[in-house]
């Protein structure tokens, strides 16, 4: 190609260079996007490799009769020898701080043992402990008898090659044997494993890749609208090239070059934006972690690979475009109008949700565990509805412009509904970004409304105590010394009561009784109002079970004594606040007689699969940021472009003598019409989806109303496209103004 | 057919000077226009024709010089004196436009574009539509008054421009190379059913063109060379 043709066509004039400006920004910003969230897949992929060894469970300590915490088939079972390849370990489910969940791990070893804990190497001596960096510094910050004591003597911290992130929080502290013996719940480790994620994994790594979907989306979304910048200003100087001799190879090749030259620009500049913004992105905390900055990194490769895909895909699209065009000398003498959308739109969208319906049907109904089809099912459904949602669109939005045009009563109503009505799908695709956004954050906001739905229920009689605490104590321990905890806990700042609670056995042990046995005057201090007029009463064991709704009564317990019971848990109720509950948890964890850490009925938050969403949800508002933030730059970039497209016929109006204020009105309209239209649409299907997803990962979830954060989302991404297009107001004054309109 | 007023021209330019940067595009133009007449404009490419219009309709401010409006029951106007949104509003009030091509929204349909001048000046839309179709109907295009501008051929889709410049009933018509685009015989029709509207209506007319053929229907014509009335322009007889 002729350079100097090719300057000519590309840099003309000085619109053009706003033009390459907008192209080149815009996918700088997406190219940006693209690879921080490519490189935040990374990161919590390298995250849970790093955390992998905090997955490990061992091997039974006991042989004969199986599993400790089981009472029914317990028993004394025979210690399998510790040795020197091998550590005994207790993983400790629920050590909190605040709200925040600490991974410990008690070990015990053999003075000649060989076998390294990652990140710290031999295992700390009894009595000491390592930690993360950021667990010791909440310890060096926080009073000794709300943490520290937990731990014993500081060792050492753990090294950040076995952290899953810098703001996690592990501790590992050194035991003698005999303590993790007696606790029944410790298991023989050889080897710790670095297999990640462990059970949830393909239900995680299935609800992940629909999240970077839906984030990806929009970014796609918003390099195309910038790549088509300017079209029609474009046909016409093609249409000159034509006319002075230009074959449509050539002008297609023209375009091609004209779009890649600052699709290349704006992809090597996302690429140093990404490299520049890596640092900040990693302090973004998902799943209760920042992560490591260079945990982003996507590597030259993958770098490279972006902007080749993007400035490839651009160029092609927009050779394409002209080809399609039939750019003749005399301008477009094939005009390219759309097609009437028609019902059969909804097609995508109804196949969409029977895939995902299919998955979940499947799994919770028909119980048929096919992990071949379960994901491809779910993420090709989640694909489906998506991009079902951007082919219904143009069809909704026409439907609901013939209703408009006919109702019409103003000019702007008019030459907006018109405008619509014929170009349904140019319309809508200015607002599709945001349409997209809203459906994005609608699924997240479900998703995780389902931590709110099972949130912790208010104090009542006869349940655990929001504001109470409960440790097991281990076996072998006596009353006196069970008496001596509570007594010391019961003297600290900010606790009510301390009561001990009674039984035949430890829990854990197989003789352990079905119910647990208190001294009726302690009774009280536990939340109970209906008390038998008995010395001793007796509650159900079920009693410790923090998922129960329904209350528990006291009966009179069958002896008047306690005499010959041990000890088998031990309450402590506060007065509720932060310092109160770590202090109650601090001396009950560090008593050395618990066999579990105590835990209060709120703690299960922090705990198991609902870890999971929380994370999720985390990347939720992650995401929802990012695709609206997209979204509202599409439609700005999409509405200027509008305007930009249609700027001779807008400048003869207003030359004619049409207020500026008729134009805003349309602009205004052509925007609110598809968007409104849509958006309920987005918002149900949004929860639709939700529900579907969650019930995916466990059918005992349940979708609730969402935070009123998403509320606040929803009117933030209303605000921004009243904002968007408020922005392109200044463009329309100046590109419709009678002057630049006489003399164009 | 209504008499043209000549004692008080209902536009006049006097002393009229615009530069675009360093180009002097009008040199001091002097020009009255008597209520009724048809005014054909002319002179060869980049003499200064255009601007003169623009000038004259409030689309750009002189430089120098100024432009007085004189409309019928109403106190007279300093045109060049006023402000966009008073010029906006008198062009769409009092002034009708119509161009060489181009001008008509391409989604909408014949009648809908005739309809918004009157839309704009707060018609009802059905009461719009009416006079629009009766309007178009007077143009010979009865019966396509749902066809988009796309439909139409090119004498068809300026007799619909024509419609909307006169729908509001201006008192003065700008046209602007109205029938540059058209054939000759396309030419006539559009020009004979529009001169015949705007005489029988009274309105004044500006009209700009390079076509001696279509200077004859005028009244009067003026030539403009180097942004000057120059000699040669005919006069009524």
């Amino acid at each position: 190609m002729n350079p100097g043709l090719f300057k000519l066509a590309v840099v003309g004039s000085r619109s053009s260079w706003g033009r390459l400006a907008g192209i080149a920004g815009g996918v700088a910003v997406g190219v940006c996007l693209l690879l921080l969230l490519w490189g935040g897949a990374n990161g919590l992929s390298a995250r849970d490799e790093r955390g992998a060894w905090l997955r490990e469970t061992g091997s039974p300590s006991v042989s004969g009769p199986a599993a400790a915490d089981d009472p029914a088939t317990s028993g004394p079972g025979t210690p399998v020898p510790l040795t020197a390849g091998t550590v005994l370990m207790e993983a400790n489910p629920a050590e909190v701080f605040r709200d925040r969940l600490i991974d410990r791990r008690d070990v015990a070893a053999l003075g000649t043992t060989t076998v390294k804990i990652p990140g710290i190497g031999k295992p700390p001596p009894p009595g000491s402990y390592y930690a993360s960096p950021a667990l010791q510094r909440l310890i060096e910050t926080t009073p000794r008898d709300q943490l520290g004591e937990r731990f014993g003597t500081f060792a050492g911290t753990i090294g950040d090659a076995a952290l899953p992130g810098p703001d996690s929080l592990v501790v590992v502290t050194g035991a003698t044997e005999t303590e993790l013996r007696q606790h029944g719940r410790a298991t023989l480790v050889s080897d710790f494993t670095a297999n990640p994620y462990g059970g949830s994994a393909a239900a995680y790594n299935t609800v992940l890749c629909i999240g970077a979907i839906a984030v990806f989306f929009p970014v796609l979304l918003l390099i195309s609208i910038v790549t088509g910048l300017g079209a029609a200003q474009r046909r016409e100087r093609y249409a000159t090239l034509r006319l002075i001799g230009a074959a449509p190879q050539l002008v297609a090749r023209i375009a091609a070059v004209e779009t890649a030259v600052p699709s290349l620009a704006g992809a090597v500049l996302g690429v140093v934006l990404a490299m520049m913004l890596r640092p900040a992105a990693a302090q973004i905390a998902v799943n209760g972690t920042r992560m490591f900055a260079a945990d982003l990194t996507t590597g030259p490769a993958a770098a490279a690979a972006v902007v080749a895909v993007v400035v490839a895909a651009s160029a092609l699209v927009a050779g394409h475009r002209t080809v399609r065009a039939g750019i003749g000398p005399l301008g477009v003498t094939r005009a390219v109008h759309e097609k009437t959308p028609t019902a059969w739109r909804i097609v995508p969208l109804l196949a969409g949700l029977s895939a995902m319906i299919a998955a979940v049907l499947m799994i919770r109904v028909l119980e048929v565990r096919l992990t071949w089809l379960e994901s491809p099912l779910l993420i090709g459904g989640f694909l489906l509805v998506l991009a079902g949602l951007v082919v219904i669109g143009p069809w909704l939005t026409r439907l609901v412009s013939r209703m408009g045009l006919r109702r019409a009563r103003s000019a702007a109503g008019v030459i907006a509904a018109s405008r619509i009505q014929k170009t349904p799908g140019a319309t809508f695709r200015s607002v599709s970004g945001l349409v997209i956004a809203v459906f994005v954050v609608s699924v997240f906001a479900g998703g995780a409304s389902v931590i709110e739905a099972t949130d912790v229920p208010a104090a009542r009689a006869g349940l655990l105590q929001p504001t109470a605490l409960h440790a097991t104590v281990g076996a072998g321990h006596t009353p006196a010394q069970a008496a001596e905890t509570a007594r010391r806990a019961a003297g600290l700042p900010g606790i009510r009561s301390a009561t001990v609670g009674y039984g035949p056995a430890a829990l854990a042990e197989r003789d352990a009784g079905p119910e647990i046995y208190l001294r009726a005057a302690d009774a009280p201090g536990l939340g109970f109002e209906d008390i038998p007029a008995a010395e001793t009463v007796a509650v159900d064991a079920s009693f410790l079970h923090y998922w129960r709704t329904q209350p528990l009564a006291l009966t009179p317990a069958p002896a008047t004594s306690l005499d010959g019971l041990v000890p088998v848990v031990i309450f402590v109720g506060t007065d509720g606040t932060p310092e109160a509950m770590d202090r109650a948890r601090t001396a009950l964890n560090g008593s050395g007689i618990t066999a579990i850490p105590a835990t209060s009925p709120g703690d299960f938050k922090l705990q198991s699969s609902t870890r999971l969403i929380r994370g999720l949800a985390v990347l939720a508002y992650l995401g929802m940021f990012v695709a609206i933030a997209i979204a509202g730059l599409s439609l700005a970039v999409a509405t200027a472009s509008a305007v930009l497209d249609r700027k001779r016929v807008l400048g003869l109006m207003r030359l004619m003598g049409m207020p500026v204020s008729v134009l805003r009105r349309i602009i205004v309209r052509e925007a609110a019409v598809p968007l409104l239209t849509v958006l309920l649409l987005s918002v149900g299907l949004g929860f639709l989806v939700a529900w579907l997803m969650v019930t995916f990962i466990d059918d005992s979830y349940r979708v609730a109303w969402p935070a009123p954060d998403y509320f606040i989302a929803l009117g933030l991404s209303l605000l921004l496209a009243l904002g968007a297009v408020a922005a392109t107001f200044g463009l329309i004054r100046g590109t419709t103004a009678v002057t630049s309109t006489r003399f164009e | 057919m209504s008499t043209p007023d000549t004692t008080a021209p209902i536009l006049s330019a006097r002393g009229l000077h615009h530069s675009f940067g360093q180009t002097e595009a009008l040199r001091g133009i002097d020009l009255d226009l008597q209520a009724g007449e048809v005014l054909a404009v002319m002179g060869p490419s980049g003499s200064g024709k255009s601007t003169l219009l623009h000038c004259l309709a409030g689309v750009l401010v002189p430089d120098g010089g100024s432009v007085s409006y004189r409309p019928a029951g109403r106190s007279p106007e300093k045109i060049s004196a006023l402000g966009e949104p008073e010029r906006a509003r008198l062009r769409l009030a009092d002034f009708g436009f119509v161009f060489q091509f181009g001008q008509l929204l391409p989604e909408l349909t014949a009648a809908d574009n005739v309809s918004i001048p009157l839309l704009l000046a707060g018609t009802k839309r059905p009461e719009a539509l009416r006079r629009s179709t009766e309007l178009l109907e007077r143009l010979g295009l009865a019966g396509l008054g749902a066809k988009l501008p796309g439909e139409l051929s090119g004498g068809q889709a300026q007799r619909v421009a024509v419609a909307r410049a006169l729908v509001t009933s201006p008192a003065v018509l700008f046209a602007d190379e109205p029938t540059g685009s058209l054939d000759s015989l396309a030419a006539e029709n559009v020009l004979t059913m529009m001169l015949e509207l705007v005489r029988e209506a009274g309105t004044t007319v500006v009209m700009i063109t390079h076509d001696a053929r279509t200077a004859a229907y005028a009244d009067r014509e003026v030539m403009v060379r180097d942004g000057a009335i120059g000699a040669g322009y005919r006069v009524p007889a």
